[in-house]
């Protein structure tokens, strides 16, 4: 867990030392003060916010490349810095991979010795093995002899991800690493950080002005305003609807439907999209927002949104109970996917204990309960 | 061909390499103090490693005789280890020779080390890399055209170096006699040929370290 505390006031242009600094305390008019406080648990954690937030100064906080006015910020058991107890670790001992918006990867040496050059505490004999694994774990072992300037954006990206692990950090530090990349590269180097995310367990703090990334990996984000925390929490829920549709489908957010709305409850704040696949249909109420009757809309549910139930729910809060016939039930290692054919069908992931309890087989009965806020509405006009 | 003395040749060669080597370890670190740390009078320390650009060399010369003279602490700590003085000496040569060529070794080293990205140093940093392997692994490297180039000004400038050798190390030949003061020496005595000899090996290797600075620093900008 990382916890960070910082305040920091720049006015003007006296900090000359950070580049990133100068433009945020610029684009405030007359001074720039940032005060946020937030706690980071292992996973990815979205900075969002419009340039000159403080985003980077944040992360730039934590390194230690910019030493904040007062503050507290600890990583598990270590202090890096407190203002109370002037404490204020040196930046090489503070551990934290970080990766620059334009890399900074060491122009003078290649790819391999840019990644052995992070193995400080391993015997030189051993550093590159342990570069080339690292490379390869990248798909980027055929880099390993070129320079940066002979390395696409892409593959570059990953050196300087390769480099920040091989100094085996204790968080991972992003600051708008993908904005320099094309559609393509980014949806690969997104899924690499899942993976990595998924491995390691680390506290990453990934900063951009994206909303597609941030959905696309965030775990929680905390937004930024005017170097203050003006929300923070799970990012479908800080962004509300609607959401692109293509996010969505990076996430992991697995029902998704098009359907066109029939119902519009304005007093009730709902309006009823019939869902259509083939010739099936279902109907579901979702919040309102701004459609007409007959428009078409497309609706997102996460499969852990879904409650599985054996009886018709009753008195429950949930404004959608439909009713089905369990089509498939897959082992998804820690949980099981169940697929209920209710008209369209939902995926519904449950444990397995619920599974064995409920008696769930192929072929049951069943009722899925589905409260309308958890119902995205996407934008679908792109 | 008629005997020539080559004597001060090999002296001038011998007293700007070891200048140069001086100026080298002191001008680069000045250079990296000058370029990366803020403190108050930064830039009155520039402005005085910069002054024997511009000082008349008597005036050069006339400081180094007080500070390395007999009577100066300096003189005297090197009379008590060596058991000679050392003004009329070739070591005082070198002194002359460095603190003419600093100027040009700082000056140039220090715009080399300020174009370096400070984001690479800081980047080595949050690697787990101290200071002086930042500077060791990330700054020098990248600003190791530029310090070469230094270098090689500094050379030809140290060999080129006459007022301020002749008021410290004096015109004793085959013990200071320099190829700069030599030629002077041979002129006053009408070895005019001397003279032009001497005067064309300085030009030549001069313009050899001018034209291999040039190229250095154009490829740098590019």
């Amino acid at each position: 867990m990382l916890k960070i505390k910082i305040e920091k006031s720049l006015g003007g242009l006296v900090d000359g030392s950070s580049s990133d600094a100068n433009r945020e305390s610029r684009d405030a008019a007359g001074g720039f003060m940032l005060d946020v406080a937030f706690e980071v648990p292992a996973g990815v954690t979205i900075l969002f916010g419009a340039s000159g937030s403080g985003k980077s100064l944040t992360l730039k906080s934590i390194a230690g490349l910019v030493r904040p006015d007062a503050g507290l910020i600890t990583v598990g058991e270590s202090v890096l810095f407190d203002s109370a107890r002037g404490i204020n670790l040196p930046i090489r001992e503070r551990r934290t991979g970080f990766v620059f918006q334009n890399l900074a990867l060491l122009p003078h040496l290649s790819a391999a010795r840019n990644v052995e050059f992070a193995m400080t505490d391993l015997p030189k004999s051993t550093r590159r093995a342990h570069a080339m694994s690292l490379l390869e774990n990248f798909n980027v072992g055929y880099v390993a002899e070129r320079r940066p300037r002979y390395i696409s954006g892409g593959e570059a990206q990953r050196v300087a991800l390769a480099r920040a692990l091989a100094a085996r950090p204790k968080m991972l530090l992003l600051d708008e690493p993908l904005s320099a990349l094309d559609e393509p590269t980014k949806l690969a180097i997104i899924s690499d950080l899942k993976r990595i995310n998924r491995e390691l367990r680390l506290p990453v703090v990934y900063v951009t002005h994206s909303r597609e990334e941030a959905i696309a990996l965030g775990e929680r984000i905390v937004v930024y305003e005017r170097g203050r925390v003006a929300a923070i929490g799970e990012p479908l829920d800080v962004f509300g609807s609607p959401i692109a549709s293509s996010v969505a489908r990076l996430t992991s957010v697995e029902n998704i439907f098009e359907g066109h709305v029939t119902n519009v409850t304005r007093h009730a704040g709902t309006m009823t999209v019939a869902l259509i696949e083939g010739e099936a249909s279902c109907s579901v109420d979702v919040p309102l927002a701004r459609y007409e009757i007959g428009e078409r809309v497309t609706i997102a549910v996460r499969s852990g949104d879904i409650l599985l139930a054996t009886e018709e729910p009753r008195a429950t809060s949930a404004r959608n109970a439909l009713h089905g016939e369990v089509s498939s039930i897959e082992e998804r290692g820690g949980y099981v996917l169940v697929r209920v054919a209710c008209g369209v069908v939902w995926s519904v992931s449950v444990t397995r204990q619920a599974v064995e309890e409920l008696q769930i087989v192929n072929a049951a009965r069943v009722w899925l309960a589905i409260k309308s806020h958890s119902c995205h509405l996407l934008n679908t006009d792109e | 061909m008629r005997n020539i003395d080559w004597f001060p040749l090999l002296l001038s060669l011998r007293v700007a390499f070891i200048a140069t080597v001086l100026v080298v370890v002191v001008g680069v670190a000045l250079a990296w103090v000058l370029a990366r740390r803020r403190f108050i009078g930064r830039e009155v320390v520039d402005a005085l490693v910069t002054l024997p650009l511009v000082l008349p060399p008597t005036v050069l010369g006339y400081y180094l005789l007080v500070l390395l003279g007999r009577r100066s602490p300096v003189g005297q700590a090197v009379e008590w280890v060596t058991g000679e003085q050392l003004v009329f000496t070739w070591q005082a040569a070198v002194a002359a020779a460095a603190v003419g060529a600093l100027p040009l070794m700082v000056k140039t080293a220090r715009a080399a080390i300020a174009s370096v990205d400070p984001e690479y140093e800081d980047a080595a940093r949050t690697l787990g890399r101290s200071e002086w392997q930042v500077f060791l692994y990330v700054t020098l490297p990248l600003a190791a055209r530029g310090i070469i180039a230094a270098s090689m000004l500094a050379f030809a400038r140290s060999l080129g170096d006459f007022g301020a050798t002749l008021m410290v190390a004096g015109n004793i030949p085959g013990r200071t006699q320099t190829a700069s003061v030599a030629i002077y020496d041979a002129t006053q005595v009408g070895r005019d040929a001397d003279a032009l000899i001497l005067a064309l090996i300085l030009s030549a290797v001069a313009f050899a370290l001018l034209y291999l600075t040039n190229r250095l620093t154009a490829q740098g900008s590019r």
